[in-house]
């Protein structure tokens, strides 16, 4: 296969379903920017990665903060064309999870920056790449977007408001030949949902190259036909719109 | 579909290890036990014609065979390759193996190149949960190699080298499963000729069968107990099951893919236009709402083929006609016997008279 390589920025790569998605996309064959706040451990996938002959370059920080964000739009701009942004990077927001009346609320307003204003940064900050790459922009949701969990409110709320940002962008968008769509990954093994159940066991859960067969099907389907959906990982089916 | 772990029965089965034709019976004269609550009667596939009533609608699932089978070389040798399942134009689900009847996992580590019919080859990632399973990405024209070089894919029952036509059925269009949709493998043009004269209506939908090979050491706790499978249900088909309804005929799959498919396209209390991938498993905890009845093979114990009847006709009717399938020396596997499934017909009426008898105890059980 000759052409250009494709490129995909994933947030939060450090670790946890982050990681995994960035060694899929590694393996087929996508150049990658990935982004996390702890440079060691961004490093760490990284050099794991570039074994597996792709280009893979890194920007660290915290993608609530506009100069990480313009960091990663100008690495991006680079290149001219993004055919992928993953926007993995979430906060769960104090552990263990408060109630709603009590839930500090500066605690709150930074759950939303990073969970629904920093992946509509980004996609502003990247929509010219996106657009000229036919971009995909996938946003990782959690069924405690609809849930109503006790505890889970702050989060959920945050990821509520992303999926609305992810079906309004996709109508907004699909004139610039932009897509996008929300993924719940469903419950995993990872070091987030250990956060919020401090003490339990979680081993139950999958870990997170449970959704490996999802992200092979998602990232080969017509693009505009799955735009403004909503997918679920580990669900037994996933289905196109009629 | 997970294999049988081997349970005390399996021996007691005859596998059909030959092709009816192989064994001088026509295609369409495989034995079928015609199964209801009252009882299972001996027949002949081609009696069907008389076992259904007009009106009823037989949905048949339209995947060809694919030869999925191909030669493949490694760092370690030669080996085969069994394509399950197409994720996109060059990504495949596979199955390596050291040959038909052996099975790996083989030592293909995530990053190793290597070739499959003369096509470059690279292991992407393992399937979760089921390591012998990996996706791979070609560089080539992987259907030109599959031309060339692939055979059916053939396990080690099954000792005739059949050409790739044995494996096809009469309504195979479009070509995407790793095994052959063997329900349907007993329809001749003939036969589909009678049951069309008959009143008899038919309708399709697609759904390509990965390998069904898993093996004894499989981890499947948490994982699914099916490979996701891309499906569609078109609108066409789900007209037809509307108007069958509504004329009080029955809905009968042909096979249990078919079943599969329309379960994963039933939502809000009927069929829908549907098309993705599936992994929908059905069993007597997730019961059937779409068909009223099926056309099937004998399938072995402990496989998800045998709680999807059990799911669809319960416990009771699918011990007693396998039991008497066995009696009787019936031939199990893809090229053996067959078996219609009515279990809601031979019920006594339920106080309403004959319109509501034809409605199935499982509608009025659905939650709307």
């Amino acid at each position: 296969m000759t052409g250009r390589r494709r490129l995909a920025v994933v947030t939060g790569a450090s670790r946890g379903l982050g990681a995994a998605i960035a060694r899929l996309l590694a393996r087929e064959r996508y150049d990658l920017l990935l982004t996390a706040r702890e440079p060691r451990a961004l490093q760490a996938i990284a050099t794991e990665l570039r074994g597996m002959g792709g280009c893979v370059a890194t920007r660290s920080g915290d993608v609530a903060d506009p100069r990480h964000r313009r960091a990663v739009a100008a690495a991006v701009r680079g290149r001219g064309r993004l055919d992928l942004l993953v926007n993995n990077a979430s906060e769960l927001g104090p552990a263990p999870l408060p109630p709603l009346v009590d839930y500090p609320l500066p605690a709150l307003e930074h759950v939303l920056r990073v969970n629904a204003v920093a992946p509509l940064a980004l996609v502003q900050e990247l929509a010219d790449p996106l657009a000229a790459g036919r971009g995909l922009v996938v946003n990782i949701t959690s069924d405690a977007a609809s849930g109503a969990y006790p505890g889970w409110g702050g989060y959920g709320a945050s990821k509520a408001a992303l999926e609305l940002l992810s079906r309004t962008l996709a109508r907004e968008l699909a004139g610039r030949r932009i897509s996008v769509v929300s993924v719940d990954p469903g419950d995993l093994r990872t070091a987030m949902h250990q956060a919020a159940f401090p003490g339990q066991d979680i081993s139950d859960r999958p870990t997170p190259e449970v959704t490996i067969p999802f992200w092979g099907w998602l990232l080969h389907q017509d693009r505009t036909a799955i735009s403004g959906q909503r997918f679920r990982a580990q669900a037994d089916r996933w289905e196109l719109p009629a | 579909m997970i294999a049988a772990r081997s349970a005390p029965e399996v021996a007691a089965v005859r596998a059909a290890d030959r092709t009816p034709e192989a064994r001088g019976v026509a295609r369409d004269r495989v034995r079928l036990l015609a199964s209801s609550a009252t009882g299972d009667a001996d027949r002949s596939f081609a009696d069907l014609p008389e076992l259904l009533e007009p009106g009823d609608l037989l949905v048949v699932n339209e995947s060809a065979t694919l030869a999925a089978s191909l030669p493949a070389e490694g760092p370690f040798g030669r080996f085969r390759l069994h394509l399950s399942t197409r994720y996109g134009p060059d990504l495949w689900l596979a199955e390596p193996r050291w040959s038909g009847a052996r099975p790996g996992p083989l030592p293909i580590p995530d990053g190793l190149r290597f070739r499959v019919a003369g096509v470059r080859a690279t292991a992407v990632a393992r399937f979760p949960g089921i390591p012998r399973l990996a996706f791979l990405r070609f560089d080539g024209d992987l259907e030109a190699a599959m031309a060339r070089d692939g055979a059916p894919i053939r396990y080690g029952y099954f000792a005739e080298d059949a050409p790739l036509a044995a494996y096809q059925t009469v309504f195979a269009t479009v070509p995407g499963s790793a095994e052959m949709p063997s329900a349907a493998r007993p329809f001749t043009p003939r036969l589909v000729r009678r049951l069309v004269r008959r009143g008899i209506r038919f309708a399709r939908v697609v759904l390509h069968a990965g390998v069904s090979s898993l093996e004894d050491g499989d981890d499947v706790t948490g994982a699914p107990p099916i490979l996701p499978e891309p499906f569609e249900v078109p609108e066409a088909t789900c007209r037809a099951i509307r108007e069958v309804r509504g004329s009080c005929g029955r809905v009968i799959a042909v096979g249990t893919t078919v079943v599969r498919a329309l379960e994963s396209a039933f939502h809000g209390g009927e069929v829908r236009p549907s098309r993705g991938f599936t992994r929908r498993y059905v069993s007597p905890a997730q019961p059937v709402r779409s068909v009223d009845g099926l056309v099937t093979g004998w399938h072995a114990a402990g496989t998800t083929h045998l709680a999807l009847l059990r799911g669809l006709a319960g416990e009771g009717i699918v011990r007693r006609s396998y039991a008497r399938a066995r009696e009787l020396g019936y031939l199990w596997h893809e090229f053996g016997d067959s078996q219609l499934l009515l279990p809601g017909s031979g019920r006594p009426a339920r106080g309403a008279g004959a319109y509501f008898a034809l409605e199935r105890p499982a509608r009025a059980r659905s939650a709307w």
